[in-house]
């Protein structure tokens, strides 16, 4: 199939991008919750 | 007198492993930005979006004009779809943090948690349509009306973004990206319409379109809600998280502030105690 890389790598674009923004607001998100106390956290 | 005797409070760092960390560190913590409903939203997202993969790569037909190249409509209308409406978002609770009636820095964070993520999508949008522009047209770009102006729309929320990232207190920032974001969304229509409005090479609304009398494989059509649902998903999920992960950015920001004042406060009143000033609890000493 010709097409399979375009429509592959348009996956991995769409797909890949949005795990790579979960997997940095996870990380930033965690380092963050370990320097601040749960008064500043009001969706605790 | 002892140098930290002073009447300001003495902090000498704000990394929590020091100094003022076992007051912070006797507090249970929670882990991050999750909650009970995050969570499972998540595992629904999740699951959504590799049922997208499944059906838009191996169970949806391919198109008898277009072949197996469909496909990539699936994630270029899901991306789009929540770039748009990421970008309105950012508009309306643009909105609602200068109303004076609204007025709160959630409108602000949820304003700037909302473009990121429409960044991402309209960027990956722009890639899969000029992937699929190379399979239909021939070509990878073309400087039509509506890819030029989705282009432009892009760029755009590139420039709110930098915005944002300026300096100042998180009340200037949000007053100023508010009105770049009330501005930028002006764009939307001229990006929707471009397709009307002007010669183009790309096609008008199929599916949703109110004068068009297209008949979609049901087995496309629904391969192609349930990308929309599921970027949709994936969207308030993140906007969630990063505004929460916002509010802790600030929180962040305002204690290292005060640590900071405090510093100052005890660096002036040492300074005026060595010099023979009067100190902030009035002693003079030499």
């Amino acid at each position: 199939m010709d097409d399979l890389g375009f429509i592959l790598l348009s996956y991995a674009a769409a797909f890949g991008g949005a795990a790579a923004l979960v997997w940095q607001v996870l990380r930033r998100g965690r380092a963050l919750g370990a320097e601040l106390p749960d008064e500043d956290k009001p969706w605790i | 007198m002892n140098r930290n005797e002073g009447s300001a409070p003495v902090a000498t760092t704000h990394t929590p492993s020091t100094a003022s960390a076992p007051a912070m560190t006797s507090r249970p913590r929670g882990a991050g930005t999750g909650t009970t409903f995050t969570r499972w939203l998540g595992i629904v997202t999740l699951a959504s979006m590799a049922a997208v993969a499944l059906f838009g790569l191996v169970l949806s037909p391919e198109d008898v004009v277009q072949g197996e190249s469909v496909r990539i409509l699936y994630v270029h209308v899901g991306t789009v779809w929540v770039a748009y409406l990421a970008f309105v978002v950012t508009a309306v609770s643009s909105a609602a943090y200068l109303w004076r009636r609204t007025h709160s820095l959630t409108w602000d964070r949820i304003a700037g948690a909302s473009a990121e993520i429409g960044v991402l999508f309209m960027a990956v949008t722009l890639l899969t349509g000029s992937l699929w522009g190379r399979l239909s047209w021939g070509t990878f770009w073309v400087w039509d009306a509506r890819v030029t102006t989705t282009a432009f729309l892009f760029i755009t929320y590139v420039g709110y973004l930098a915005v944002r990232g300026l300096g100042g207190s998180h009340e200037q920032r949000a007053r100023r990206s508010a009105v770049v974001a009330l501005l930028a969304v002006i764009e939307i229509p001229l990006v929707h319409f471009s397709v009307k409005l002007w010669r183009s090479v790309h096609q008008d609304a199929s599916v949703a379109g109110r004068t068009t009398d297209v008949t979609l494989d049901g087995l496309m059509l629904f391969t192609l809600l349930l990308a929309t649902v599921a970027f949709t998903l994936l969207y308030v999920w993140y906007v969630l998280h990063r505004q929460r992960v916002m509010t802790m950015e600030d929180a962040l920001d305002d204690k290292g502030l005060d640590l900071a004042l405090a510093e100052r406060r005890r660096e002036a009143a040492t300074n005026g105690v060595s010099n023979g000033a009067p100190s902030a609890t009035g002693e003079v000493t030499n």
